[in-house]
């Protein structure tokens, strides 16, 4: 077997909470405690548990915006957190995150091809951006000319599209998507989720994706993990996950994800 | 009790609410479905005589056998006070920051029902017992921020439940709140509704929360209502394309994302987008994103039509069938 492309080593994080009192310390939280998976290339995996499990934190570790309190990311290999910021702003490219409101992460003023050519001009490779893209938004299902519009003329779910051609337009291995179509009406949300598919199929992306909802996750991950108050609760194939989930936490949220009781 | 009769609301040339025909009978428990813009909103604020003022309001509501169609905010603050409650998907926003949860609660009864402060605190603490608020009497000097937002849901529950509403109508009120919460929550509602013989609207784009919530539902497109019947058998088999597309495209936890060959399932998907209410067809509202359309379906609307004894669904296809 070939090195994964993530592999997440014992992360832990933790947060200074304000002080509530002054004989006391400043209480600690712990966002993440101790928790590892990997990621191949091509594989999707599923993050899911309720909102404060810890999975945006889990994110923000992977894309290098914070750093753990303990264990390390590697990505292709290389200790993410040990680059030096001229390295680290290199390897952007190769991941790349989109959030859950599209509308949020759009600039308003500015049309939707400046904020996709984004990422680009932040290696500094600002050479052949209108090709680029061009291409992304094709690649995302808009026509080429829709870079010249503007974030208010679309819908939440062809801002989402804009939003996720930004993320691929560097060409990445790796994409985080945290709640990405947690906003979406349920039938906007399985274009988007099978637009997903299709450019881990066509360009081989490894995919973290985090997601509340159980149904959501099961749709398109082929690795879950559950966590629950910053733990990893349990983990594995997506099909043995869900058909004899370990943890009654797990049945909850499976019970809750199902249209017939 | 309430009664809708080819009920429309509209704003110019827009119509979010198309002759709606709805009858809420005592103990129902409703399900309204469909996704966002569909209307659903507007129809419970119709039902609350809280339409907005550019709003035109056509057709007929009645509650109680009276008129309500045009009555007055007098005659409406009335049945508010005594038939009609309303809680709303963010429970934040419902509720005063600066107030705490007490003063909030108790105005309504000192005001309206002339109790006194000490009457009016008894009666609060007994519906946080009754909604599973834990520790009342420290609730009620908190401020909103200090509650969990399932705690705030109840407490909103609560205040609902304060003037002893006949129907208790609930927009979206586990849309913001994690999956273990919200079915607590749904839980909590159908008991309610069951103690105390209360009917329940329960508006929601979750089809999964629906089912375990709701004995009937409608569902909604564009405005229209395009079908309805009992939950379970139209969740099993749904006669309208529409609900069909759209139960179609809810991703099922039971089905492995990749199938015996290692090949992906797609979702099934309905192509396009809602179109704006302005620019939505004339005839069936579902028509050019409807894959199995018929000629006449942009221009003519259809009508209901039964599936069965018990349910029907708007759609040209069951007329023409024999
Ligand atoms: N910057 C921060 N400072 C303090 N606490 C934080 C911070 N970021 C996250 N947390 C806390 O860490 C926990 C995990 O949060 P998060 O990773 O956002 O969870 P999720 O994405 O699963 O909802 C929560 O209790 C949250 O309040
Ligand atoms: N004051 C208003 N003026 C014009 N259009 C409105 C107004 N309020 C709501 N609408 C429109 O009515 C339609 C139905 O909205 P709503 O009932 O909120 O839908 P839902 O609750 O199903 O998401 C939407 O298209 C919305 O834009
Ligand atoms: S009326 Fe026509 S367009 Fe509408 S759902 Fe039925 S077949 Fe489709
Ligand atoms: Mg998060
Ligand atoms: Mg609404």
């Amino acid at each position: 077997m070939t090195a994964p492309l993530l592999d997440a080593r014992n992360l832990t994080r933790r947060y200074r909470l304000p002080r509530t009192s002054l004989l006391h310390p400043a209480p600690v939280l712990t966002a993440v405690d101790n928790t590892s998976f990997t990621i191949s290339a091509g594989e999707t995996l599923g993050v899911v548990g309720e909102s404060g499990s810890g999975k945006s934190t889990i994110a923000r570790m992977v894309m290098a915006f914070e750093t753990p309190d303990a264990g390390e990311v590697l990505f292709q290999g290389q200790n993410l957190h040990a680059l030096s910021p001229y390295e680290l702003r290199l390897q952007r490219q190769k991941f790349q995150m989109v959030f859950q409101d599209p509308f949020g992460s759009l600039d308003p003023r500015r049309t939707v091809g400046w904020s996709i050519a984004e990422p680009m001009r932040a290696i500094g490779a600002d050479g052949d951006t209108a090709r680029r893209t061009a291409e992304a938004l094709e690649q995302v299902g808009l026509p080429a000319r829709d870079a010249d519009k503007y974030p208010h003329e679309f819908s939440g779910g062809q801002r989402q599209r804009i939003a996720i051609a930004r993320a691929i337009v560097t060409r990445p291995a790796l994409l985080v998507a945290d709640e990405a179509v947690s906003a979406l009406d349920v039938s906007v949300q399985a274009q988007i989720l099978n637009l997903l598919m299709d450019l881990q199929d066509d360009l081989g992306l490894g995919i973290l994706f985090i997601s509340h909802d159980l149904a959501v996750v099961a749709s398109i991950c082929d690795q879950i993990l559950v966590m629950q108050h910053g733990k990893p609760l349990e983990s594995g194939p997506a099909a043995q996950v869900l058909r004899s989930p370990a943890h009654a936490y797990t049945q909850t949220l499976l019970k809750a994800a199902g249209v017939s009781t | 009790m309430f009664q809708l009769a080819d009920f429309s609301v509209s704003f110019g040339t827009a119509t979010a609410l198309r002759r709606a025909t709805l009858d809420i009978r005592q103990g129902d428990r409703l399900g309204i479905v469909g996704e966002s813009g569909s209307g659903k909103t507007m129809l419970a604020l119709a039902l609350m005589g809280m339409a907005p003022d550019a709003a035109k309001i056509g057709g007929r509501l009645t509650i109680d056998g009276q008129d309500m169609t045009h009555a007055s905010e007098r005659t409406w603050q009335q049945m508010r006070a005594r038939r009609v409650a309303m809680i709303f998907q963010e429970p934040m926003s419902a509720l005063n920051p600066l107030r705490r949860i007490g003063d909030t609660m108790m105005e309504p009864l000192i005001v309206h029902e002339g109790l006194s402060r000490a009457q009016a605190q008894a009666r609060v603490l007994a519906l946080f017992e009754e909604v599973g608020i834990p520790d009342p009497a420290a609730r009620l000097r908190m401020f909103p921020h200090e509650l969990s937002g399932g705690q705030r849901q109840r407490v909103l529950i609560a205040l609902a439940l304060a003037c002893n509403p006949a129907l208790l109508i609930a927009d979206e009120p586990t849309t913001a709140l994690d999956a273990n919460v919200a079915l607590r929550i749904t839980d909590l509602l159908v008991r309610l509704a069951r103690e105390r013989g209360m009917a329940l609207v329960f508006i929601t784009h979750d089809l999964a929360a629906v089912a375990r919530t709701t004995k009937d539902i409608v569902v909604m497109y564009g405005g229209d209502m395009i079908e309805r019947g009992p939950t379970a058998q139209v969740l099993a088999a749904p006669a309208h394309p529409y609900t069909q597309g759209l139960l179609a495209a809810r991703p099922d936890p039971t089905v492995p994302p990749r199938d015996a060959t290692g090949k992906r399932r797609r979702l099934p998907t309905l192509p396009g987008t809602v179109p704006p209410l302005a620019a939505l067809p004339q005839g069936c509202r579902f028509s050019g994103r409807c894959s199995v359309e018929l000629p006449q379906c942009a221009g003519t609307r259809p009508t209901d039509h039964a599936v069965d004894p018990d349910r029907s669904a708007a759609c040209h296809l069951l007329g023409a069938a024999p």
